[in-house]
């Protein structure tokens, strides 16, 4: 599985609907995406690479901080222990 | 051999209508924003003395008068329910005695699920005992949800939904899928008021006898053993997707439902939805969309329709049926 930041963020605005996406703004603070977006690309993601086992964890954010580069960069670790 | 047909059904809601506007303002939200969230326009609530088995004595008379049976006609009652009258006895029991129903009564509990465990249910009891089956659905959660709980609160909806099951020569059910993954019992769960946790004072006070919902297992989940159900009883019943006429899906949130349909290849102009009036009825939405969907037109003699539900546990089940039955030129 390699799949760059710039990649991730095409598939969430292509999911999502949203444009532009910065990744280093709060999950909290991008109006256009909501957690059933999150998960509906989640959903396409798994089905294409079972073998990652990548689950909602990815997307915590329990302190409200969690950015898309942060779960970027927690779905390359999983891809990584995972291979 | 005697085989199962369906040959009555009707519903009923609560007249309370609880518009997003009023949830808005209750949860300090935006009204646009809940629509977006799920689709859900209103949702009906009971009022006081309205309850899980009054709804459902109303909707099991509907499907009775439009079988033209009455209750002594009827060998079993099954009612599908995950938000029960009591603890004990079993809704059905109250059921029963309303409407006065001659045969046996038991409950089945698979949340959303309920009523195609129920449909199964009574699929294979048709098999021994092919007499006439009354089938509810019927759920208040609007009375198990968390007040205070924004995430349920908009999405939750009472009523109750039933059909008539009649034994007859043309065979309805061409494939069936059950199945349950009891590793997610969290992802919706009342944790206090079983034997797990008992009824207590400080539970109560903690609010864990209102049911919580990890929304995101919930959509991951419903969708991923929603597809995968749909999938099975596909082939199971030898039909391709192109060919159903009609799906009606469990009316749980018009996001997750469209997940499905595109995953799952679903056209979805043939997906019923009526889950922007209802909200989330749980076990009765699936019987309240088969009942309008009928009343609309929308199932014509012969078309091959598909109920599919998932729901807490989680727990999934779907059929493929004839309506109508199979004969000589739908084959």
């Amino acid at each position: 599985m390699t799949l760059t930041l710039s990649e991730f963020l095409a598939q969430i605005e292509a999911v999502s609907g949203a444009t532009d996406v910065d990744p280093d703004a709060a999950l909290v603070e991008i109006s256009d995406i909501d957690s059933m977006d999150m998960m509906e690309w989640l959903y396409s993601f798994q089905s294409e690479h079972p073998e990652v086992g990548a689950d909602p964890d990815i997307f915590e954010n329990e302190d409200g901080s969690t950015t898309l580069r942060i779960v970027h960069d927690r779905l390359v670790k999983v891809a990584a222990a995972a291979a | 051999m005697q085989h199962m047909q369906i040959t009555g059904w009707g519903k009923a809601v609560p007249d309370r209508v609880v518009t997003n506007a009023e949830l808005a303002e209750k949860f300090d939200i935006d009204e646009e924003w809940i629509e977006s969230r799920c689709g859900i326009r209103e949702r009906r609530w009971v009022r006081d003395g309205e309850t899980t088995a009054s709804l459902a004595v109303d909707a099991g008379r509907a499907a009775l008068e439009h079988a033209g049976l009455t209750a002594d006609d009827i060998a079993h009652l099954v009612v599908a329910t995950a938000t029960p009258e009591q603890p004990s006895p079993a809704t059905s029991a109250f059921v029963q005695h309303e409407l006065g129903v001659a045969g046996s009564a038991h409950d089945v509990n698979a949340e959303c699920s309920g009523f195609m465990y129920g449909l199964v249910h009574a699929y294979a009891l048709m098999r021994v005992d092919p007499r006439p089956i009354l089938l509810i659905g019927t759920d208040t959660h609007s009375l198990t949800a968390n007040p205070e709980d924004r995430d349920l609160g908009i999405l939750v909806g009472d009523g109750a939904g039933a059909v008539v099951l009649t034994p007859g020569e043309s065979d309805w059910v061409l494939g069936w899928d059950l199945g349950a993954e009891g590793r997610w019992t969290s992802s919706l769960q009342a944790v206090c008021g079983g034997s797990r946790m008992p009824p207590s004072k400080e539970a109560i006070d903690e609010g864990l006898h209102y049911a919580k919902i990890n929304g995101n297992e919930i959509y991951l989940n419903a969708v991923r053993l929603s597809v995968a159900t749909a999938r099975r009883t596909l082939d199971n019943a030898g039909v391709e997707v192109e060919d159903l006429a009609l799906v009606i899906p469990h009316q749980a949130n018009i996001r997750i439902i469209n997940s499905i349909a595109s995953h799952a290849g679903l056209d979805p102009d043939r997906v019923f939805t009526n889950l922007e009036r209802y909200g989330n009825t749980a076990s009765a939405s699936i019987p309240i969309a088969l009942d309008e969907a009928v009343g609309e037109g929308r199932i014509q003699q012969g078309d091959l329709i598909m109920l599919m539900g998932f729901g807490a546990g989680m727990t999934w089940g779907s059929m493929v049926l004839r309506w109508g039955g199979e004969s000589k030129e739908a084959a």
